[in-house]
């Protein structure tokens, strides 16, 4: 049976009925194009940060798009070599993203410099993922008062993206993944010049890689509190050596993490392909949030701040969890998980110079080599470790908080300048 | 790109048949319904969403 309801005054009622849908997409428009102005970074906090580039720098196809998004150069008062900060590549996982302006408006770095890009998928930043009931913002209470951020999709916005193949074919490989995965930035390096607009910001990534000699690249994500490679670091096979020093220095500090090294044969993945295809050290990491995976209750911003749902802390009481220590009580707070990433990104840049400090001494070396007409940019040390020519084998972050300390005050570091709140 | 003009072509013309249904339609509810269905496609063919 069908509900009925004639009138002979259809006109009339079409044109209230028309009112209210055109008023409810005035509303709709306002509140989803919320999400297309970048959430402010207070850079000006830092007198480190020297300079701000875009990423259309470097592809300029990305000019006045939605994928061009922000680089911080934060410099050093000694020279050593670069490092490259991923935050965003995953616009759902937050606690990259936080690092970031985290150490955008944070970092002093003692020697060498370090690149930093907060939102690396802006255009995933611009929507939600369809289904997931996610929240739009998520507010974190500083000192200066509450501070917003945009919860994205994992994916690129298909607004600047469509339509999606059934096949996604990964261009320099022919691997054949599910068509969505064509707007997963991690599954579209090394991009492409003339690809698609998601291979076109991998493109720009690759190409900054290369002009700035990014010495170590670190891509931060999240993942759920099930899933195998949380509290992982995965490394390409020439980072395998910092990734695992800086894991037992972590060690020390009571931070356990995991070392994988990257698959050989599946493709379009940062680490691989940026180790692959570009000089630097490529590695990623993942921290567990509740708020990614399959089991957990209602997804507001209060799960994806505090990280406490009651129906993960079943499923590790009824079949165990790979995040062994969860707990509903104290959860997974965002605090913890960007000061995972923090102290790891320091652990690892403290271990990449552990392992190639003494490449600056190896200068004789490379006149050897060079003398021996292999006019090679790059040669192995008496240890194996590739070095590079030009690079010194440095990086320095300086003094970071601990990791005890970034667990608790973490919104301290993130207040708002007086005067912009 | 050619098909994101042709897809948005698609839509003004269900959006055409949808609104010219709903003022003729003499059931109300059946004219709710058209109501709703603008909105989503209306939201489309800005690009918004
Ligand atoms: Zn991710």
């Amino acid at each position: 049976m069908t509900l009925s309801i004639k009138t002979k005054h259809n006109v009339l009622s079409a044109l209230i009925l028309l009112a209210l849908a055109a008023g409810a997409i005035v509303y709709l428009s306002l509140q989803f194009t919320r999400m297309w102005t970048p959430d402010p970074v207070y850079e000006g906090k830092n007198p480190s940060v020297k300079e701000v580039r875009r990423l259309s720098d470097y592809n300029e196809n990305l000019k006045g798009s939605k994928g061009d998004t922000n680089i911080y150069v934060i410099e050093g008062d000694e020279p050593g070599d670069s490092m490259l900060i991923l935050g965003g590549v995953h616009a759902n996982e937050p606690a990259g993203m936080l690092a970031a302006v985290y150490l955008v408006e944070n970092l002093h770095p003692k020697a060498g410099t370090v690149y930093v890009i907060p939102y690396t998928n802006e255009a995933g930043f611009t929507c939600n993922d369809p289904l997931e009931a996610s929240p739009m913002f998520f507010s974190i209470d500083t000192p200066t008062g509450p501070r917003q951020f945009r919860f994205g999709a994992r994916v690129t916005n298909p607004v600047c993206q469509w339509p999606d193949p059934d096949i996604y074919v990964h261009a320099s490989s022919g691997q054949r993944l599910a068509g969505s995965e064509t707007r997963n930035l991690n599954r579209t390096y090394p991009g492409r010049t003339n690809g698609t607009f998601t291979e076109q910001i991998s493109y720009g990534l690759v190409q900054l890689i290369k002009a700035e000699d990014i010495a170590v690249t670190i891509d931060l994500h999240e993942a759920s509190p099930e899933y195998q490679t949380i509290n992982t670091t995965v490394a390409e096979s020439r980072a395998m050596k910092v990734a695992t020093t800086g894991r037992f220095n972590m060690d020390w500090d009571g931070i356990t993490m995991s070392v994988e090294q990257s698959p050989t044969t599946f493709h379009g993945l940062s680490h691989i392909e940026l180790g692959t295809w570009t000089d630097t050290l490529a590695l990623l990491m993942e921290t567990s949030n509740p708020s990614q995976g399959r089991e957990h209750g209602l997804t507001g911003s209060d799960l994806v701040i505090y990280g406490k749902d009651k129906f993960y802390a079943r499923v590790k009481a009824a079949v165990g969890l790979k995040d062994s220590d969860y707990s509903e009580e104290y959860g997974r707070p965002i605090q913890q998980r960007v000061a995972r990433h923090i102290t790891a990104i320091n652990a690892y840049a403290a271990a990449y110079t552990e392992e190639f400090a003494n490449a600056a001494a190896a200068e004789d070396k490379l006149t050897a080599f060079t003398s021996m007409g292999l006019g090679a940019s790059s040669y192995p040390d008496s240890d194996g470790h590739i070095i590079y020519e030009g690079r010194r084998g440095v990086i320095d972050l300086g003094e970071l908080p601990s990791y005890d300390t970034l667990c608790t005050d973490l919104f301290d570091y993130l207040a708002i300048p007086e005067g912009q709140n | 790109m050619v098909v994101t003009i042709i897809y948005l072509a698609i839509i003004v013309f269900l959006l055409f048949f949808i609104i010219w249904n709903m003022f003729t339609e003499k059931d109300i509810m059946l004219q709710i319904d058209a109501a709703l269905v603008i909105i989503p496609l209306v939201l489309r063919l800005l690009l918004i969403k």
